[in-house]
């Protein structure tokens, strides 16, 4: 087994953030495709079970989504992933300030859509229990919540990062501050900073794909 | 006081506390939810909820133990990104969070180890009962909760068993590169399949589960609280192998040293990427559809239960949709590594790379077409069945492109009959008889005949264990030496090697008989003539277990005793991780290497990679 004394973090410094950048932008990527087959089962459930409607339970007439919640989740869904990218131009053309404030107006938009379909959970008049349809519904509505949350977290951190280091020049935050090591003497990352960049370029690919299977997710539990 | 300090600080030991202690939260706010009770202990009745919240808290708190909360915390906090936890020496970090590549290399190879060898005891349980054609040792359901466990574990923690240890360890080494894409999440791609294997045992607990590693509807909404641990088992196993896939890909694709093209890309690492492939995309259908088995059982769903609009079809449909691409998770590995050894032992360039790479690249695509086989029998829609036929009959192609390449390999070649190679060369028969009864399989025909015998159960360990168990003793014995800068003894390796061969195809062979004569699987009992065949094959089946402690004997006796140091490069190989000092330094390169020509040059007059530091150490060809 290798054994080390103590690490030379002064060998490690030297990557440069355009790898780091690369590895965000391809996860970001693979990620979404993940993501697109989690939901191509839900997707497959819905058809499968319209098809063969057993004991005529697929979609009893007393269930029925509400059309104005579903329509309003999934336009402050789409909202938020417009803003998130509408702070990315800003970002890009160093309007950073601007960036913050569509951050910020985009994390309220995706915190409200979650809000906002617990709601309509709660005012629905149908349950889990009533049918094909009524799972699918629940099943798939629930899932988008988690993953909608997993990537407002991530918007989070990238704002967190900008409004902390709002004023401070690029790398100069304290070497070993994100991971809590005082005996650090450099970056893991020559430019740490840097990363906001290619970190929001990650979560503004992954969020509008989320906020796409928003849309897909309205036509076919509300529309179809 | 700096050991107390350690002792309390994050490790497996705090990790442990506070993961049973999550357990017991969950629990306690699962019987909040579902009607207050006092009785949290020596409850009777089942309740879903509570075991699965207990479950997942468990899990969270196991996780804060190691020190997952810490960067995810930080980085909430506006903090910046960092590459590394604090790295402590010594044997400390095996037993914590570690994003040393090389550190959750050995973790993995430990950890998978251990389940394996739970799954493995499972088997010996089951080939002691299937002595008497009555049962004898278990009462039936005890039986199939052996029987569930053992395929369940081998099943879900082997899809990591050759990407988690040797993917883990060797592809950062073999691209040029310091480490992988995302350390974290490669550490916690392993502690989320330990705390699964965990999971998976103490469905024992809660009256274990009916339905193998299948986890079939509608036997799986009626079984009891045991099926929840099947479900958050498996769940936790397709997020592991989602992550570990897509941190493998995204280190291919974007840390590969200059000069390293794909067309010189090792072999393992086109292994690694078909794999991952299919990991990144099949493993969240097997989370999706747990999720659903999860909600019929806790939140009144009724996804598969067909008398309230429902069908259990959906499950089975959904369950080989990631089923039948999760056999070739486990596969294709292994065909990774026997192109990769085979140049090595043969002195000879691999065959026909660009041939190769595309039969794994045919694997991968046609391996989702291919699900509804599984369901032949099942009352499907009959105009399907010939779709399903021609195309699982298809991708014995690429898989004989892969065949070809090997043998090509080895034609004419300076043969070394080393303990790797001798796993790969059996791999070869292994396969080859696995393959050809999956062909059989295929036939919609043959198929009704033999489906839910022992038959099906032979083909499937021919191609999973010949396949994938015999390639990873191939790359254990291959990499070892790399990775623990000692030497594994060649006799006991030979040994062990000869008494497996022989008592794998004993046990396996003759139940392609037993399969044709009528005895189904999963019952605990079979007809009186059986019995001289199922005898036969328990014995073989204890002696394919001791060979099994032969090469731990070995593994402890050079690891811990004999410790006699391995060159840097034993097998005289081309390939890059070879050319680094043993054990690897802890950055692995101090400047990154630079590719002139792919790693199977083996014959010809110049090295083709070049590594400018420190030293190349070890013999080149």
């Amino acid at each position: 087994m290798s054994d080390i004394a103590a690490t030379d973090y002064s060998i490690v410094e030297e990557e440069p953030p355009e790898l780091l950048a690369r590895n965000l932008r391809t996860a970001s990527h693979l990620l979404a495709s993940a993501t697109a087959f989690f939901f191509l089962a839900f997707v497959f459930g819905y058809f499968y079970l319209r098809s063969l409607n057993n004991a005529g339970l697929w979609h009893p007439k007393s269930v029925s989504a509400s059309q104005a919640y579903g329509a309003v989740v999934m336009a402050l869904t789409v909202a938020s992933a417009f803003l998130v990218r509408l702070g990315l131009f800003d970002h890009r053309r160093g309007r950073r300030p601007q960036w913050r404030v569509k951050g910020g107006a985009a994390l309220a938009a995706g915190l409200a859509a979650i809000v906002l379909q617990i709601v309509e959970w709660t005012q629905i008049g149908f349950g889990p229990a009533d049918g094909g349809y009524a799972s699918i519904f629940y099943g798939w509505t629930a899932f988008q919540v988690l993953f909608a949350v997993g990537a407002l977290f991530w918007l989070e951190n990238i704002l967190a990062t900008s409004l902390r280091y709002g004023k401070i020049a690029s790398g100069a935050p304290a070497p070993g501050e994100a991971s809590g090591d005082p005996h650090r003497t450099a970056h893991d990352i020559r430019d740490p900073l840097s990363l906001v960049r290619a970190g929001l370029e990650a979560v503004s690919f992954y969020w509008a794909f989320l906020a796409g299977l928003a849309v897909l997710a309205w036509i076919i539990l509300y529309l179809i | 006081m700096t050991a107390f300090r350690r002792l309390i600080g994050f490790n497996l030991l705090t990790a442990v506390v506070l993961g049973i202690g999550g357990w017991y939260l969950g629990w306690f706010i699962g019987h909040q939810i579902t009607g207050k009770s006092l009785d949290f202990f020596g409850e009777i009745d089942q309740n879903d909820i509570s075991i699965f919240l207990g479950y997942f808290m468990g899990v969270i708190a196991f996780l804060l133990g190691l020190g997952f909360g810490v960067y995810p915390w930080a980085r909430m906090r506006g903090y910046p990104p960092s590459l590394r936890e604090k790295e402590t020496a010594g044997i400390g970090r095996y037993f914590t969070l570690c994003t040393d590549h090389k550190v959750v290399g050995i973790q993995y190879l430990w950890g998978i180890g251990l389940f394996f060898f739970v799954g493995g005891l499972n088997a010996m349980f089951i080939r002691a009962e299937l002595l008497s054609p009555t049962n004898h040792i278990f009462p039936p359901g005890q039986y199939l909760t052996l029987v569930g466990m053992h395929g369940t574990m081998m099943m879900g923690m082997m899809t990591s068993g050759i990407l988690g240890p040797f993917a883990n360890y060797v592809v950062p080494l073999m691209i040029g590169a310091r480490r992988m894409a995302f350390p974290r999440i490669e550490a916690l791609t392993f502690w989320l399949l330990m705390a699964a294997g965990t999971i998976l045992v103490t469905t024992i607990l809660f009256g274990g589960f009916p339905t193998g590693w299948t986890g079939y509807e509608p036997l799986n909404d009626q079984a009891n609280g045991g099926m929840d641990a099947y479900i958050a088992f498996f769940a936790l196993v397709g997020i592991s192998m989602t992550l570990l896939g897509l941190n493998l890909m995204a280190t291919i694709i974007t840390m590969r040293a200059p000069g390293l093209t794909w067309s010189r890309l090792p072999i393992f690492c086109w292994g690694v990427v078909s794999t991952a492939i299919l990991m990144v995309l099949a493993a969240p259908v097997l989370v999706a559809v747990l999720s659903m088995a999860m909600l019929d059982r806790t939140g009144q769903t009724s996804f598969f239960i067909a008398s309230a609009g429902g069908s259990p079809y959906l499950y089975e449909n959904l369950f080989w949709i990631f089923g039948h691409p999760e056999v070739y998770i486990l596969a294709l590995p292994g065909f990774g590594i026997v192109l990769e050894l085979l140049p090595v032992f043969s002195r000879k360039p691999l065959w026909g790379y660009r041939l190769a790479v595309a039969g794994l690249m045919g694997v991968t695509l046609l391996s989702w077409l291919v699900w509804q086989h599984h369901l032949f029998v099942s009352g499907i829609n009959s105009d399907l069945r010939p779709f399903y036929m021609l195309s699982t009959e298809l991708i014995s192609i690429p898989t004989g492109f892969t065949f070809l390449c090997g043998l090509m390999t080895i034609w004419r070649g300076q043969l070394r009959f080393t303990v790797p190679m001798l796993f790969c060369l059996a791999w070869f028969f292994n396969f080859l008889i696995g393959g050809l009864s999956g062909v059989f399989l295929s036939d919609t025909p043959s198929d009704v005949t033999t489906h839910g015998s022992f038959f099906s159960m032979a083909h499937f360990h021919y191609t999973i264990m010949g396949g994938l168990v015999f390639t990873f003793f191939a790359a254990i014995y291959y990499w070892v030496p790399k990775m623990f800068g000692v030497e594994l003894n060649e006799l006991l390796g030979k040994i062990h090697f000869w008494l497996m061969f022989i008592a794998f195809n004993s046990t396996f062979g003759p139940l392609f008989a037993v399969g044709f004569l009528g005895q189904p699987r999963r019952v605990v009992s079979y007809p009186s003539h059986l019995q001289f065949l199922n005898d036969w094959v328990s014995v073989s089946a204890f002696v394919l277990g001791f060979s099994m402690l032969i090469f731990l004997a070995n593994l402890v006796y050079c690891l811990v005793f004999a410790r006699v140091p391995a060159p840097a490069n034993p097998w005289a190989s081309l390939s890059l991780e070879f050319q680094l000092p043993s054990p690897v330094p802890v950055h692995n390169f101090e400047r990154v290497p630079v590719f002139t020509g792919d790693p199977y040059g083996y014959g010809e007059a110049a090295p083709p990679v070049g590594v400018p530091a420190p030293s190349p150490a070890g013999g080149m060809s």
